[in-house]
C-alpha cells in the first residue's frame, strides 16, 4: 500500500514542482528518497543548497518519514547529526501530509526558528540573546558548507 | 481473640474483636468494632475530581476504609511488654474506594448525561470536551463560560443543526483514496462534516494505533474530533471505549494525588482516596496511609511501596535508595547465599528456620549471626542485636565499618524477606495437606483458616520485623529507646521464628492437635507486631531515628 502512494508523491512532484525545493529515491529503493531545499531568501541560509534524506517507513503515510539534513547547518532546530525537531514528523504528523508539504515546513523553519523548543540549546540561547550573532555564525555556516 | 469477618452482603469489611482472651481485666481489645457508615462522615470535596461523592458511594460500595491501616499501625499506643492494647482515637481515617479503570469511565458517562443539559450539545460532544479537559470538569466549565466557541473550535467540535443527520459512511464507485491511492469499485469511505473524505481501511489503520493514546483522535486533514460513535463505526462495537480507557488511565496519573494505580504486578485496581486531608495529618504522626485493592494487595498510598511500618515513608524510601546503589551482585549474595563459617562452603537458605546444618561439614550454626547454634540454646535469639564494640574491634577503618553495618542490617533485612516468601510456600503446602484432612476427617472450611490466618500473621510479622531494621540503622544507638526497639525486635523474631517453626510440621494430624498453639502464636505474632510498630514510630516521633545517605 505504502508503496503506490509513494509513487503517488513522486509523481505529483514530477508534475507540479515546489519552488524552492525538490525530491526524489535515491537508486532503486523508492522507501529512500534524497531532497534538496534552497535557503530562503529571507533568512542567513540565503544562497545555500542544503540536503536531505528521507526514508519512508513502511507503514507510510500512517507514519512520519524520517528526514534529516546530511548538510551541515547551524539552527536552533537542527543539530549537529542533522536531526530536526519539527511537530509535524513526530507526534503531529498525519497521513493527509505529504513530503512536499513537509519540506515546505522545513523551509518555513529556517526562516522562523523556533528557540522555545530548541534542540540545540546553545544555539537557541545566543538566538534569543544576540540575534546579529547567530546570524553572522549561521551565514558563516552556510558559506562553508551549503554552498 | 482478633478475627477477621468478612460481610459479603454490603461488601464492607469489618473487624470485630471480641474480649474473649481470658483474662478478667478490661483491657480495651475492642479496639476494631468498626461499623462504618460512610453517609455520616464529612467528605472532603476537592477541585480536580469530576464526580461527587454520592454518585461514586451509589456506584461502587466504599469499601475497607482504610481500617486496616489502623489496626496494622496504631493499635497500640504502649509498646511495652504487657498485653493492653490502647487505641488512639483521634487517628484519621483514609476513606478509599477501590476501582477500575472501567468503574471510572461509567462514572465519567454518568457524569457526562448529567453535564449535557448545561452544555445543550450532544453528549458524545461533551465526552470530546471532557477528555480534551483531562476529565476535569470545573476546569472545562470554566472555559466554556469564558468562551463557549473557543472550547468548542480547540477541541473539534462542530455545532450544526445536521450534524446528527450527516451520513458518515459511503460505498463508492471510482473514488481514488488520497492517503493509499487506492481504488476499487466498491470502496467503503469514511468522512466527518468537514467532508475530508478516506477510506475505511485508512481510517481503521490511522485509528488503530492512537486508541491506546488517548488523545481526541481528529480527522486526518482536520481539527475536526471523531466521536464515540464515528470511532465505533469505523473500528466495530466498543472500540471507543479502549480510547476511553486509555484517556482515564491518562487521568489517572495526572491525578496522583487522589488516585494511585495497585503497584503489584498484573494488578488492574485503582485506590481513589477522598479525603486527602487524612493523608497530611497522618503523616504528621508518621504513619503511612496503607490501603488495600480488592484484590488483597497491602500497599502505602504515599510511596507505593509495600507495607513499611515501623518506617515511615521518609526512611523507607532512604533504605531502598541505598539498598538500590549496591551493586547488583552483592545484592544477591546477601540475599541467597551465606558461607558456612567453618568451611566457608556457600550455602542457599532454601527455608524458612534459622537453625542451619552445613551440609559438607555438618557444622550447627545459625543463619543470623552464623555463631555456632549450640550457644543460642539459653537466649536463643540474641543473636538479632548487633555488637558495635564488635564490630569496633574488627575493623579500624571507619567506611569499613559503616559499610559492615549496612550489610549487616541489609542482611537481616533480606533474610526476614526471602523467610517471608518461604513462609508463604511452606504454608501453602499445610494448607493443601489440611484440605486433605477436611476431606478425609470431614473437617469444616472455617476449622481450617487458622492456617491462612497463622501465615498472613507471619507475614506481616516478619515485614514489619524487616522494615524495622533500616529504622534501627538510622537511629542513634546510645540513646536508651533504640534498646527498646532492640529488645522488641528480639521478642518478635523470638515470636515469628516459633510460628514459623509450626508452620514447618509436616504431619496434618499433628497440624489438627497443635490447633490452639497455632492461634495463640498467632495472636502473639500479631501484638508483638503491633507493639513494635508502635516503638520504632515514637523513635522517628522522638527524632532518634534520622535517615540520611552516607
Amino acid at each position: 500500500m505504502s508503496l503506490k502512494r509513494i509513487t503517488k508523491e513522486l509523481n505529483d512532484l514530477g508534475r507540479d514542482p515546489p519552488t524552492s525545493c525538490s525530491a526524489g529515491p535515491v537508486g532503486d529503493d523508492l522507501y529512500h528518497w534524497q531532497a534538496s531545499i534552497m535557503g530562503p531568501p529571507d533568512s542567513p541560509y540565503a544562497g545555500g543548497v542544503f540536503f536531505l534524506s528521507i526514508h519512508f517507513p513502511t507503514d507510510y503515510p500512517f507514519k512520519p518519514p524520517k528526514i534529516s539534513f546530511t548538510t551541515k547547518i547551524y539552527h536552533p532546530n537542527i543539530n549537529a547529526n542533522g536531526n530536526i525537531c519539527l511537530d509535524i514528523l513526530k507526534d503531529q504528523w498525519s497521513p493527509a501530509l505529504t513530503i512536499s508539504k513537509v519540506l515546505l515546513s522545513i523551509c518555513s523553519l529556517l526562516t522562523d526558528a523556533n528557540p522555545d523548543d530548541p534542540l540545540v540549546p546553545e544555539i537557541a540561547h545566543i538566538y534569543k540573546t544576540d540575534r546579529a550573532k547567530y546570524e553572522a555564525t549561521a551565514k558563516e555556516w552556510t558559506k562553508k558548507y551549503a554552498i | 481473640m482478633t478475627r477477621n469477618i468478612y460481610m459479603d452482603d454490603n461488601d464492607v469489611y469489618e473487624f470485630q474483636a471480641e474480649d474473649d482472651d481470658g483474662d478478667d481485666d478490661d483491657d480495651d481489645d475492642e479496639f476494631s468494632i468498626e461499623f462504618y457508615n460512610h453517609k455520616d462522615n464529612d467528605s472532603v470535596i476537592f477541585q480536580n475530581d469530576i464526580f461527587c461523592e454520592d454518585e461514586l458511594d451509589q456506584q461502587v460500595p466504599l469499601r475497607h476504609k482504610g481500617i486496616m491501616s489502623k489496626i496494622v499501625d496504631c493499635k497500640y499506643k504502649e509498646y511495652g511488654d504487657e498485653d493492653k492494647g490502647i487505641l488512639e482515637d483521634d487517628l484519621p481515617i483514609i476513606e478509599y474506594s477501590c476501582l477500575t479503570a472501567g468503574n471510572i469511565y461509567s462514572l465519567m458517562l454518568n457524569r457526562a448525561s448529567k453535564l449535557q443539559p448545561v452544555f445543550n450539545i450532544p453528549i458524545s460532544d461533551v465526552i470530546v470536551l471532557l477528555q480534551k479537559y483531562n476529565w476535569c470538569e470545573e476546569r472545562m466549565l470554566e472555559a466554556y463560560t469564558d468562551d463557549a466557541k473557543a472550547v468548542l473550535d480547540s477541541a473539534g467540535i462542530l455545532i450544526g443543526e445536521n450534524s446528527e443527520l450527516f451520513s458518515r459512511l459511503k460505498t463508492r464507485d471510482g473514488f481514488v483514496c488520497p492517503i493509499c491511492c487506492e481504488s476499487s469499485e466498491t470502496m467503503k469511505t469514511f468522512s466527518l462534516e468537514c467532508g475530508h473524505e478516506y477510506c475505511l481501511t485508512c481510517y481503521q489503520h490511522y485509528i488503530s494505533d492512537k486508541l491506546n493514546v488517548g488523545n481526541i483522535i481528529k480527522c486526518m486533514n482536520c481539527e475536526l474530533a471523531l466521536k464515540n460513535d464515528d470511532i465505533d463505526i469505523i473500528m466495530g462495537e466498543g472500540s471507543s471505549t479502549k480510547l476511553m480507557l486509555s484517556s482515564i488511565k491518562g487521568f489517572i496519573q495526572k491525578h496522583s494525588q487522589y488516585y494511585k494505580w495497585c503497584p503489584f504486578t498484573d494488578c488492574k485496581y485503582v485506590i481513589h482516596v477522598k479525603n486527602t486531608m487524612s493523608l497530611t495529618q497522618l503523616n504528621r504522626k508518621y504513619l503511612s496511609p496503607y490501603v488495600i485493592c480488592d484484590n488483597k494487595h497491602q500497599f502505602c498510598f504515599n510511596c507505593s511501596l509495600e507495607v513499611h511500618a515501623p518506617c515511615d515513608c521518609i526512611v523507607a524510601s532512604f533504605w531502598v535508595r541505598k539498598a538500590q546503589e549496591e551493586s547488583e551482585n552483592l545484592n544477591w549474595m546477601l540475599q541467597n547465599t551465606k558461607e558456612c563459617p567453618k568451611c566457608n562452603v556457600n550455602i542457599e537458605k532454601n527455608g524458612g528456620c534459622n537453625h542451619m546444618t552445613c551440609r559438607s561439614c555438618s557444622y550447627e550454626f545459625c543463619w543470623l549471626c552464623e555463631g555456632d547454634w549450640s550457644t543460642h540454646k539459653g537466649s536463643y535469639y540474641q543473636c538479632i542485636l548487633y555488637d558495635e564494640k564488635k564490630q569496633n574491634k574488627k575493623g579500624d577503618d571507619e567506611k569499613k565499618i559503616k559499610l559492615h553495618k549496612y550489610s549487616y542490617y541489609y542482611k537481616l533485612f533480606n533474610v526476614h524477606e526471602s523467610s517471608a516468601q518461604l513462609d508463604m510456600k511452606l504454608g501453602l503446602t499445610v494448607e493443601q495437606k489440611v484440605k486433605s484432612l477436611q476431606d478425609n476427617l470431614g473437617i469444616s472450611w472455617i476449622e481450617g483458616q487458622f492456617i491462612p490466618e497463622a501465615i498472613e500473621k507471619i507475614v506481616n510479622g516478619r515485614t514489619v520485623l524487616k522494615w524495622s531494621f533500616a529504622v534501627a540503622y538510622y537511629s542513634d544507638h546510645s540513646h536508651n529507646m533504640y534498646k527498646i526497639l532492640e529488645q522488641n525486635q528480639m521478642e518478635l523474631s523470638k515470636a515469628v521464628e516459633e510460628l514459623s517453626e509450626l508452620l514447618e510440621i509436616k504431619d496434618p494430624k499433628q497440624i489438627m492437635d497443635r490447633k490452639l498453639d497455632f492461634y495463640n502464636m498467632s495472636d502473639y505474632v500479631e501484638k508483638r507486631s503491633n507493639a513494635l510498630v508502635e516503638c520504632g514510630r515514637e523513635l522517628l516521633i522522638k527524632g532518634i531515628c534520622i535517615p540520611r545517605d552516607s
